[in-house]
């Protein structure tokens, strides 16, 4: 029942968002190494946070019928099962490719959270291969729709679902932003500063080459 | 001349937010059942989400219009006359519909309330226009994909009926309103349910690293590695037909008239329209951005600026292509 995807090394479903990427990604992997004990009340957790700040795609997907759908991120070790129907959404990590579900959606990671906050439009990225989508689609649809009825931020539903310590998380990301884009300027900098020559010397080459060619056509008849 | 008004897509209120912001004119949107031709699962509005987004557009000084262009089921019109009812006391700017007896209840119990002749009426030349017009005064005709840009031009100067025509989005090739091969494959149509292909009987299957697209029983598509996909609809299937596999109606593109505004505008088109209210919120803010960049930029020059806009647009469309579709192209 699932397909295989097309291209995991594909450039344009990469995130445009880095760092918050990055943060989630790294929230991913820390559940799965606390594992299920410690990290399934943290995933209740955040699905009770999500029904409280997102009542109408809460009450949506409530209301399908009992079903599955895997998230399987390409590039991440985990997978999501996403339990929906009468009890409401519910997380579990898992074993993606030892899961079976009634549906499956399959893309990079940074793609995936893009397609949950409604960043980027899933039909495109179907349209490109970008996103696999295998099982029940019309479960699959819903999920889209019901999600992408929101105005939904994972990292500030992150950080709400960490009660008071969640408070530091917005200004922590801040700061690690401003850091980055320092690193960035410096290495760019840095990296003028190393090509300065060969670019001194590329431009000597080509004052010489139109001296040639200026040369060479006034000689023409 | 009085500019083009945008008419842009919204499947939820999220996606209603994105369009007024982008810079739509009006929105059109239905109501959560099968009394408009995006009933898909998830998608559209309750009655009190559509009070919130017309309170929204019109806050800012836009319209909302709402489509009630399914047939009603014989015997069994009270859903589509409630869904009327309910469009009028809520304030909506318009109603799309389709139906004969659906514009006459509504000509009749509002006679207030504008009416717009919904593509799936599949109006297509100025004595149908005229009727609709006379009888039940529709004041608006969005006008199927079908015809060539002098046709619309006659057409519009024929009937003195406002013409909306569609100018991006997904392309219908059929006779809209009439087009049965989503029933056949699945029982389900636009024109009854609100569905085309229904996502209920589509699925997708693995062949190696080939994507294989089904509807019902019917093989739509094979997709080779890295070659672009498309909607799973039996009128962009790729068959084989004596022995060779080719798209017989129409291929995986996506309709994107942005190079004709000046043609359009000529013909006398009032109102230009996006296709997509099952797209999500980042497809409907990219398309209508650009398009409403395009419009203004065409009101100051009087050009289509294409070249700047076509990233943007060939990143989100079916196939990632884009075709004029009918309006340049005569029958073959």
């Amino acid at each position: 029942m699932l397909i295989q995807s097309h291209d995991e090394a594909a450039g344009p479903s990469r995130s445009g968002r880095p760092l918050e990427t990055a943060v989630a990604a790294l929230a991913l992997r820390l559940a799965r190494v606390a594992g299920p004990r410690l990290g399934n009340p943290v995933l209740d957790r955040l699905s009770q946070v999500f029904a409280r700040r997102h009542p109408r795609a809460a009450e949506a997907l409530a209301e399908l019928p009992a079903a599955t759908v895997l998230v399987d991120p390409t590039d991440l070790p985990s997978g999501l099962l996403l339990r929906l129907g009468p009890g409401g959404l519910r997380l579990r990590l898992c074993d993606a490719a030892a899961t079976t579900a009634d549906a499956m959606v399959r893309g990079r990671f940074g793609a995936l959270l893009d397609l949950a906050e409604g960043r980027i439009d899933g039909d495109a990225l179907f349209f490109r291969r970008d996103l696999t989508i295998a099982g029940d689609t019309a479960l699959v649809v819903a999920l889209r729709n019901a999600l992408d009825g929101e105005d939904i931020d994972l990292l500030a539903e992150i950080d709400a679902a960490a009660g008071p310590i969640g408070r530091f998380g917005p200004k922590a990301r801040q700061h690690a932003a401003q850091t980055a884009a320092r690193v960035a300027e410096t290495l760019s900098g840095l990296r003028s500063a190393l090509l300065r020559p060969e670019a001194r010397r590329l431009d000597a080459l080509e004052r010489r080459v139109a001296r040639v060619e200026s040369r060479v056509e006034s000689r023409e008849p | 001349m009085a500019h083009f008004e945008l008419i842009c897509p919204a499947g939820t209120p999220a996606a209603l937010r994105a369009a007024v912001d982008a810079g739509a004119d009006a929105v059109y949107c239905g109501f959560r059942d099968a009394t408009n031709a995006r009933n898909f699962p998830g998608l559209n509005f309750s009655v009190r989400e559509m009070a919130e987004g017309i309170a929204y557009a019109h806050g800012r000084g836009r319209k909302l219009f709402i489509a009630i262009n399914t047939y009603p089921t014989a015997g069994n019109p009270g859903p589509w006359h409630q869904a009327v009812d309910q469009a009028a006391s809520l304030g909506a700017d318009a109603v799309i519909l389709a139906d004969y007896g659906l514009l006459d209840y509504a000509a009749r119990r509002h006679p207030r309330l504008k009416l717009h002749l919904s593509v799936q009426a599949s109006a297509a030349n100025a004595d149908a226009v005229t009727l609709y017009r006379d009888v039940f005064g529709v004041r608006r005709v969005v006008l199927p994909r079908v015809l060539t840009v002098p046709d619309i031009a006659r057409l519009t100067a024929e009937t003195g009926v406002e013409t909306e025509v569609f100018v991006f989005g997904g392309l219908c090739p059929m006779a809209e309103g009439r087009c049965s091969l989503s029933s056949y494959a699945t029982g389900q149509s636009p024109n009854r349910q609100g569905v085309c292909s229904p996502a209920s009987h589509v699925r997708y299957e693995p062949r190696g690293t080939t994507l294989v697209s089904r509807l019902g029983d019917f093989t739509i598509n094979r997709f080779e590695d890295g070659e672009p996909a498309g909607y799973p609809t039996l009128c962009k299937g790729r068959f084989v037909a004596r022995g060779q596999a080719s798209y017989l109606f129409e291929e995986p593109t996506s309709l994107n008239a942005i190079a004709l505004l000046p043609e359009l505008k000529a013909a006398g088109v009032r109102a230009l329209k996006i296709e997509g209210r099952q797209r999500g919120k980042a497809y409907i803010a990219a398309v209508v951005g650009a398009y409403r960049q395009a419009l203004d930029s065409f009101d100051r020059t009087g050009r289509a600026e294409v070249p700047q806009l076509a990233p943007t647009l060939a990143d989100v469309i079916e196939g990632r292509r884009d075709t004029t579709g009918a309006y340049t192209r005569g029958w073959r």
